[in-house]
């Protein structure tokens, strides 16, 4: 093998003081194909955005092509042949191919600033023709498929005459054929010595495109290898060998024969959703497992009205909700804490109360003009403050901009407690918050189940999902695929029947 | 990726003085305390009256853009409400031979439905607020000269007069007005949610608020202020006019922007509009008093709006003055 | 999934204007006669310029309300400096300088302070109306015959005024779709974010494209000028009105991103044209023409809306299919 053109050499980051990459060293080759796999949350993405410039590292160094690679922002990277490709394609759909693969350097007609159509079409077609993209460069990139979008972004790479692309996630939204087709221009490439770094939760895609594996668990390297050393189950063991946290208390499975609080029926969501069907119970909590993109937090959004969804039905309570929006969930018992806390769980600029008590205001309020109880609502942000333990130094004055992940999560899942809700649907309820607070917000969710309540559980974090649920519902591709009983939990399982990889066993 | 948390920039110390709650009423005295020695008449009974009778519409209407303001929108089309609904109360109860009841109900109706109509195509269309407000200002204001063939209705019912003329009465509707807003935005949940519904629409709408009943209803009641100035202003000048109001317009925006209302959305108070509205009618009174010409004072209070914007985007990066 | 749903709504503007064309030529026979229709384009150039720098804006997602404002300020400037005996020259010197220090006036406020382009504009609009006043002492002033031959010049049988709107809508045309600064505009109407992420200079592309608009300004006050050969209080009074409504009705998207300047512009400035006209020749009440121009307003933001929803469900129909 020749010698190493991509090097990392002990990166080191920490967000916060938690630490997110812990030392983390590899390379790979001219040419070269890396397969990079983990678990959500390993440090895959984290170690990527510092090789692509979007962020620095605390410690330890790159190097690239034999010479000391520190990449400034994404443009210096760019200058220096490193080619991000990411699952949101930074594609301009209301211009043309061409255009879109030159936009800052057109080629000029001579003596003048027009750009010269003919000389942008031949270089256009020669690189859709590298690609294999069968498209006129005049073509507008809203004409076309996600996949050939794709290949529109190497091309782009190609034209910029990248040294390493990396992958994020490439195949999530592409179809078996455009899969292929993507293999294969990777193959045809990589002999001209561009190295490729292919991230990917598709276990067999991984082992199909790269030589070379390397696994990260907790923002480590727990595996690199040539990809024949590896098999599947031994990947999926050291992907999710990490230590159980202690943070989950013992549980009592609850009995099925309680009454079931919410149930959805045939729910299907514009091909983000199929025919999903799951009942709830009384004192229940639900895990739901899956990839990024499986359609876990459309699932929970489409119960909770906030995105459309072109057939299925859900009850609440006994009703059905017709029309379903959120209002009418909220009405009937049901609570939606979301992943995106900054844009759709607060409003950042307004205070401590004022957030807590935005959805439970309807019942401080006497009948005559919606006037508040303002005694009886003070009471209760008071009251609800304590029961999540919000930071005592934070005035209910003070705009919640300015505290912390953790107490933000807490507001946020406060004020759906003030609403004493019976069915909560909870996203990502632990993401970018500390253990202190993880391990709060853990004690709570069970404090709520033991009340009776129902809960569904999205989390990225198979240790979570297993130390809290009664029951772990495994989406895949916008479908339940598996179910798991708490006495069936076994994390290589439900991650292999997430990957969707392997038959179960 | 962890998501970085906001940064908050430091401004420096003498921006808070700029910036504070009471910037427009500091504004109001310091404007009065200067130019008081050089226009003799600007604390003489006579012309506090004239300016009281002036501040009192202008109120009224800059309440209804304030709750407007709030959800993040804007209403270019107030002066136009105020002139159409003034025409078409005026013809009723003359040529109509309608008495002042039914005028005055007919021209709060057509306020009403105006901002109906605008709120209607903010929220259905999703189309925004500044240029469906401006197509409806030149729609509606076009309607009231066609309609009139751009002459003045005089000869009012003296029943109707009154609500304008007298000073009682006018001053009580206002304060009646000012008081029912400042309730409905401060102790109920209407107000809490409109606020919401200006700050974050997104937040807003998961935590069940009625985000787009609120902007629809923010528009009616912008409709329902103007109508209701019209009805003030209508009276105490004695004539329905197709371009009643027309200068009020960058009063009105002045008023508010400069009185502290976010034009970001989710920021505001009556008493902001409070004190922004006598500071506007203060100065047009110190300009017109050093006989300044209108265009000179056009062009004052069109300097004054871009520096309460400016102003308020300062605020906004700063991250100041949260209600 | 129909293809001709989304033609029809694009060629809506068009086909309106041949109905129009059409009906007003059955109503009356002289309005068909080549010399009323050559009238109507030279009458329609002043707004049509207007629309052309309206729709670089429009396409970065902005809006410029000071146009109307600006023309006046120009127009009064020159009317000044022209009663005065400066040639001709210099006064259209001074008209361009005076224009574009306003329009970099509008782009500091919007580009560098932050503040809603729609605020900015409307104050400026103001400040503009305020400043023609002053200069004007609100007089009418009347220009030199100069002014008046050059409005009514003709080149090979065009009226001088249509050959300049020709020549600018091809040559913002060759802009728009053929130079870099055109190509980067539209990115960074569609997203300012992503634009700055590939590397485009926002900031100096916002502030050239209000330039242009005041530009634009500055060519409509000439040509405005030589049509009525006097400045008077109401001179280019609600001419954004018409600008915007012609720049929509021409595919420009209010949410930037989207437009063109031929045959877009042009036939939207010629259709707001034609109404104005057709009311004229079918003697209809003047005190309508506003509102049957917001009305106009009214139909192009409706349109370009139900166009804008059309293109996004198709998109994500695709999004939807490819993924199977």
């Amino acid at each position: 093998m020749s010698a190493p053109f991509v090097e990392f050499v002990g990166i080191e980051k920490a967000f916060f003081g938690v630490p997110i990459l812990r030392g983390i060293s590899f390379d790979l080759p001219a040419g070269g194909a890396l397969g990079l796999v983990g678990e959500n949350g390993a440090g895959k993405s984290t170690l990527m955005n510092i090789f692509g410039g979007n962020l620095a590292p605390d410690r330890g160094h790159m190097r690239l092509a034999g010479r000391e690679y520190t990449p400034a922002t994404p443009r210096d990277a760019e200058r220096n042949g490193v080619a991000f490709i990411h699952q949101e394609l930074n594609l301009f759909p209301n211009l043309s191919i061409g255009e879109n693969l030159f936009l800052t350097r057109f080629p000029s007609q001579r003596g003048t600033s027009l750009i010269d159509y003919s000389r942008l079409n031949e270089l256009t077609v020669k690189l859709l023709e590298e690609v294999g993209l069968a498209a006129l460069p005049g073509q507008s990139v809203e004409t076309l498929s996600t996949g050939e979008r794709q290949l529109v972004e190497i091309a782009k790479a190609l034209s910029t005459d990248a040294r390493v692309i990396i992958f994020d996630e490439p195949t999530t939204s592409l179809s078996r054929s455009e899969t292929e087709r993507l293999f294969a221009l990777i193959a045809r490439l990589r002999p001209r010595g561009i190295a490729f770094i292919y991230i990917s939760h598709t276990l067999a895609d991984v082992f199909q495109l790269c030589q070379q594996i390397v696994v990260l668990r907790d923002g480590a390297v727990v595996g690199d290898g040539p990809a024949h050393s590896f098999t599947e189950s031994k990947l999926i063991s050291l992907m999710v060998g990490r230590e159980i946290n202690r943070l989950f208390p013992e549980r009592n499975p609850t009995s099925r024969l309680a009454e079931p609080l919410l149930q959805v029926r045939g729910l299907s969501c514009c091909g983000k959703l199929q025919d999903i069907s799951l009942t709830i119970h009384r004192g229940e909590i639900v895990g739901l497992a899956g990839l990024m993109g499986a359609g876990r937090s459309e699932l929970a959004r489409s119960i909770f009205g906030l995105d459309p969804r072109t057939s299925g039905e859900v009850i609440l309570n006994d009703r059905r909700l017709k029309p379903l929006n959120p209002r009418a969930a909220i009405r009937n018992g049901a609570a939606f804490l979301t992943e995106n806390r900054g844009s759709e769980g607060l409003c950042l600029q307004l205070s401590v109360a004022d957030n807590l008590s935005l959805a439970c205001l309807p019942r401080h309020s006497r009948p005559v003009l919606k006037r508040l109880n303002f005694e009886t609502l003070r009471a209760a942000v008071e009251r609800i403050r304590a029961v999540v333990r919000v930071d005592s130094k934070a005035s209910n004055e003070q705009p919640v901009r300015t505290l912390s992940g953790g107490n933000q999560q807490k507001i946020v899942l406060g004020k759906w407690l003030l609403n004493e809700p019976r069915v909560l649907l909870l996203d990502e309820p632990t993401r970018g918050i500390d253990v202190g607070a993880k391990s709060e917000i853990y004690r709570l969710i069970l404090d709520l189940a033991a009340k009776g309540n129902g809960i569904l559980l999205i989390s990225s974090e198979i240790e979570e999902l297993i130390g809290l649920c009664d029951r772990i519902l495994v989406l895949s591709r916008g479908r339940i695929v598996r179910e798991f009983a708490r006495d069936q939990f076994h994390r290589e399982e439900i991650l292999r029947a997430a990957l969707g990889s392997a038959a179960p066993a | 990726m962890t998501p970085a948390a906001p940064e908050i920039s430091r401004a420096p110390r003498w921006l808070h003085l700029l910036l504070s709650d009471y910037f427009s009423l500091i504004l109001t005295v310091l404007l009065v305390a200067i130019f008081a020695p050089f226009t003799p008449g600007l604390l003489s009974r006579a012309n506090l009256l004239n300016i009281f009778s002036y501040l009192l519409p202008l109120l009224i209407v800059a309440i209804g853009l304030t709750l407007v303001m709030i959800t993040g929108g804007i209403d270019l089309s107030v002066t136009a409400i105020v002139a159409v609904a003034s025409v078409v109360g005026g013809s009723l109860m003359t040529a109509g031979h309608q008495p002042a009841f039914i005028g005055v109900a007919t021209m709060l109706l057509v306020g009403l439905l105006i901002g109906a109509a605008n709120g209607a195509m903010i929220t259905a269309l999703h189309l925004p607020a500044f240029i469906v407000t401006l197509a409806s200002m030149m729609f509606v204001s076009g309607f009231a000269v066609w309609f009139t063939q751009s002459r003045n209705i005089d000869q009012l019912p003296p029943a109707f007069l009154q609500i304008g003329q007298t000073l009682l009465i006018s001053t009580a509707v206002t304060a009646t007005l000012a008081l029912v807003v400042r309730f409905l935005l401060q102790k109920t949940v209407y107000g809490r949610w409109l606020y919401a519904t200006g700050q974050n629409p997104v937040t807003a709408r998961v935590s069940g608020v009625p985000v787009r009943s609120m902007t629809f209803a923010a528009y009616v009641a912008s409709g329902f202020c103007a109508a209701l100035a019209s009805v003030i202003m209508t009276g105490r000048l004695e004539t329905a006019s197709p371009v009643l109001g027309r200068e009020m317009l960058l009063d009105v925006i002045g008023a508010t922007v400069i009185g502290g209302i976010s034009l970001f959305g989710g920021k505001g108070k009556i008493a902001w509009t409070f004190f922004g509205v006598p500071f506007l009618v203060a100065l047009d009174n110190v300009l017109n008093l050093l006989n300044l010409s209108q265009f000179a004072i056009t062009i004052t209070k069109g300097s004054g709006i871009l520096l309460a914007a400016t102003l308020d985007a300062l605020r906004t990066r700063f991250g100041f003055r949260q209600s | 999934m129909t293809r001709v749903g989304p033609k029809i709504l694009k060629g809506a503007p068009l086909l309106i204007l041949t109905a129009l064309v059409l009906f007003f030529g059955v109503w009356n026979t002289r309005f068909l006669e080549p010399r009323n229709l050559l009238n109507i384009i030279a009458q329609a150039s002043s707004t049509g310029i207007l629309a052309i720098g309206m729709t670089f804006v429009l396409l970065t997602a902005g809006v410029d309300l000071s146009v109307g404002a600006m023309m006046f300020v120009a127009a009064a400037v020159a009317g000044k400096l022209a009663l005065a005996g400066v040639s001709m020259p210099l006064v259209l010197l001074a008209m361009l300088a005076i224009t574009l220090l306003f329009a970099a006036f509008n782009a500091l406020f919007i580009v560098h302070v932050l503040v809603a382009p729609f605020i900015v504009t409307l104050a400026t609009l103001f400040i503009g109306r305020g400043v023609g006043l002053f200069i004007t002492q609100t007089r009418a002033i009347n220009l030199p015959e100069v002014f008046l031959t050059f409005g009514s010049a003709r080149m090979l049988g065009v009226p001088l005024p249509a050959c300049l709107f020709a020549a600018l809508l091809v040559l913002a045309h060759v802009i728009l779709t053929r130079t870099p600064f055109g190509r980067e505009c539209f990115a960074l109407g569609h997203s300012l974010e992503a634009a700055r992420k590939a590397g485009i200079c926002c900031e100096k592309r916002l502030f050239q494209v209000y330039l242009i608009s005041g530009l634009c300004a500055v060519f409509a006050s000439v040509i405005t000028l030589g049509q009525l050969g006097a400045v008077s209080p109401k001179f280019g009074e609600q001419k954004e009105f018409a600008a915007i409504a012609a720049a929509v009705l021409g595919g420009a998207s209010l949410f930037g991103g989207r437009g063109n300047i031929l045959p877009g512009t042009l036939v939207g400035s010629l259709l707001i044209q034609t109404i104005e006209n057709g009311l004229v020749v079918t003697n209809a009440d003047p005190y309508l023409y506003p509102m049957v121009i917001s009305g106009v307003i009214f139909l192009a933001v409706l349109l370009e809306t139900v166009r804008n929803r059309y293109i996004r469900s198709n998109d994500q129909h695709r999004f939807s299919s490819s993924r199977r």
